[in-house]
């Protein structure tokens, strides 16, 4: 597990000294847009951008007093602008996700360890109010023995009521460098031949690890 | 979005209790046989495995109702906003009602942990200045360290930001009109 | 709400798509002298007059709206470049020609704000619309290729708009066959493989390259 994350954040660094933060959050902000299922929350990179665009407000603000150009100031705002989308949209895009597999999310460690400390009491308590609604309009008129949120009845052995993500549904994606022969399935008989730039339409667990380290990204 | 069904609601709520009542009273008379009901393969067994399932058919179909509307419900928090309009408020049940007041509560209180603002900026920005259209009376408007009087028809050059509380609102009643964006911003700068 | 399509087939709105065709970097010659933009998305200038510097499209577009620079229209983008892309796409009707990934937005947004600096403006809009019917009559070609072997596609030089317009018949597609087909491993006769990959060997090897260039359908 924790060579796992040093890896990630090595991966991060790499790319980071390579390119600007707003590109990697746009390219998160893709990846997440393109991915069936939440992926890892990055939390440094979004406290990175909110630093810039604390940074550039304040510096907007000293605009409008030493009387800067309003050419000047006009441009800076739409970078400004820009960035602030894509941020929003990238939080907002997470929490609509929560949103659809909330009850597949709070039941998993791993989904749940994905998230931001805000996104994981969000996923809880929007997972609450659903149980609580459900409970109110359905469950509760409902015969002993049928009345579970997450299970048909009492003989289901397992969840089989929670709505959760296609994993095996086809993805748009690139892949940044030469990744070579890769392999689709678990027996080696689906093999691609992946080439940097080239875009490929694949089943999205299957490449999951290579979006997972940075090696391809959905678009 | 369409009026709860409260009348099939409750109508296969009952349907689901029928089922229950025989589907027991089909195991109670297995029972009163001393058969086994784990691996007894009679008329009994069958007809009570036809209850149950029938029971869990209305059961799914009851729960994807309420959780396809319930998702529309909590779509509307981003499409709409805090209040939903009265042509929408008529449409939902109490419960439903109560869940959208929650789920806003949790939104809310997500973006006040963040301190950000998710509901605006919807769509990617153009020029931070666009020209709107306003189409019905809204009247004294305060915008930041300025107020502008929208008055009906009246065309003004205005910050994105400070427009989009108002085009976002679907409420056909009161509503200002991104006009046309391609129009430069007045000759301020 | 009623009879939308799956939300999730549709990730990028055109919109978004723009958005992200906005950052491309284009050359533009100001008028004005200016200091250096020391942006989120990166720096930019300093600018001085009739001195060519690149920018990204959206300040491109920015100082072009308000009087301040002139756009030079990018090479691809020159009558004659664009005469023999057209002729190509003709003649190889399983290939695409390369072209910008944002191709369609770029040359919609020069069009929109800096037409008059867009030397045969009229033949340069005629002839990319002729390109883009010609290559999505292709894609529609390609699309019947696919067949329930197919498990991963490749779409050589495709554009981001042409994605977005055909992610949601591909993965629509796509996804019906792999769930028609997935219980059982199909045999597959024709086996051209002369390709060796380092995976290791196991039973017949599947075709990988039933070459099509324009789609390349592994299967």
């Amino acid at each position: 597990m924790s060579s796992w994350e040093d890896d990630d954040s090595a991966a991060a660094a790499a790319a980071a000294a390579a390119t600007t933060d707003v590109e990697l959050l746009k390219r998160a902000w893709r990846n997440e847009k393109a991915s069936p299922e939440i992926l890892r929350f990055d939390s440094a990179l979004v406290s990175r951008v909110r630093e810039q665009i604390q940074l550039l407000e304040e510096t907007l603000d000293d605009f409008g007093e030493s009387g800067v150009d309003d050419l000047v100031v006009s441009l800076y705002q739409m970078d400004l602008d820009r960035t602030l989308f894509l941020l929003r949209s990238y939080l907002r895009l997470r929490l609509q996700k929560i949103e659809k597999y909330m009850m597949h999310i709070s039941k998993s460690e791993d989904l749940l360890s994905r998230l931001s400390q805000q996104e994981q009491r969000f996923a809880k308590s929007c997972t609450e109010m659903m149980e609580k609604h459900l409970e109110q309009s359905v469950l509760s008129k409902l015969p002993y023995g049928y009345d579970s949120v997450t299970r048909q009845s009492l003989s289901s052995t397992e969840d089989d009521m929670v709505p959760e993500p296609q994993l095996d549904t086809f993805v748009f994606c690139k892949t940044k460098s030469d990744v070579g022969a890769f392999q689709l399935d678990d027996i080696g008989e689906e093999v691609v031949d992946l080439v940097a730039d080239d875009l490929y339409v694949l089943r999205y667990k299957s490449i999951k690890g290579l979006v997972e380290s940075g090696q391809i990204d959905l678009i | 979005m369409y009026k709860a069904l409260s009348d099939v609601f409750d109508q296969v709520i009952r349907e689901c209790n029928e089922h229950n009542a025989q589907f027991q009273s089909l195991i109670r008379k297995m029972v009163e046989q001393n058969l086994d009901i784990e691996t007894t393969r009679n008329d009994e067994h069958y007809g009570a495995a036809v209850h149950h399932l029938s029971l869990l058919r209305n059961k799914r179909c009851l729960m994807a109702y309420m959780y396809n509307r319930a998702e529309v419900i909590q779509s509307f928090r981003w499409k709409i906003g805090p209040v939903l309009p009265h042509e929408i408020q008529e449409k939902l049940q109490f419960s439903e009602k109560e869940y959208f007041k929650n789920h806003s509560a949790v939104i809310k209180s997500y973006m006040s942990e963040m301190d950000i603002d998710l509901t605006v900026d919807m769509v990617p920005p153009k020029d931070p200045y666009i020209q709107v259209r306003v189409l019905e009376d809204i009247g004294e408007v305060s915008l930041g360290d300025h107020s502008i009087s929208l008055t009906k028809n009246s065309l003004h050059f205005l910050r994105r930001t400070d427009t989009e509380q108002f085009i976002s609102q679907v409420t056909s009643s009161v509503l200002v009109l991104p006009g046309h964006e391609e129009l430069e911003k007045p000759h301020a700068f | 709400m009623a009879g939308q399509s799956d939300p999730h087939l549709s990730i990028f709105s055109p919109s978004e798509v723009e958005f992200v065709a906005e950052d491309e970097i284009v050359e533009i010659v100001p008028n004005i002298r200016m200091e250096a933009l020391n942006m989120i998305c990166g720096d930019f200038g300093p600018f001085f007059p009739q001195i060519p510097s690149k920018v990204p499209l959206w300040l491109a577009v920015a100082l072009k709206k308000r009087g301040k620079c002139t756009i030079r229209t990018p090479d691809w983008m020159a009558v004659d470049r664009l005469t023999q892309v057209l002729d190509a796409e003709r003649e190889s009707p399983k290939e695409f020609q390369p072209l910008p990934f944002h191709y369609i937005e770029i040359s919609k947004l020069l069009f929109d704000h800096a037409r008059d600096d867009i030397s045969d403006a009229y033949l340069v809009r005629s002839l990319i619309e002729d390109i883009r019917d010609v290559r999505f009559h292709k894609v529609e070609t390609g699309l019947e290729t696919i067949s329930g072997r197919t498990h991963a596609v490749k779409l050589k030089n495709l554009s981001a708009m042409e994605v977005n317009i055909v992610r949601p018949f591909m993965v629509r597609t796509l996804q019906a066959f792999y769930k028609h087909d997935s219980p059982q491993m199909i045999q597959q006769a024709d086996n051209t493989g002369s390709r060796t990959t380092p995976v290791t060997d196991r039973g017949p090897r599947r075709d990988l390259r039933r070459s099509l260039n324009l789609l390349t359908v592994f299967e």
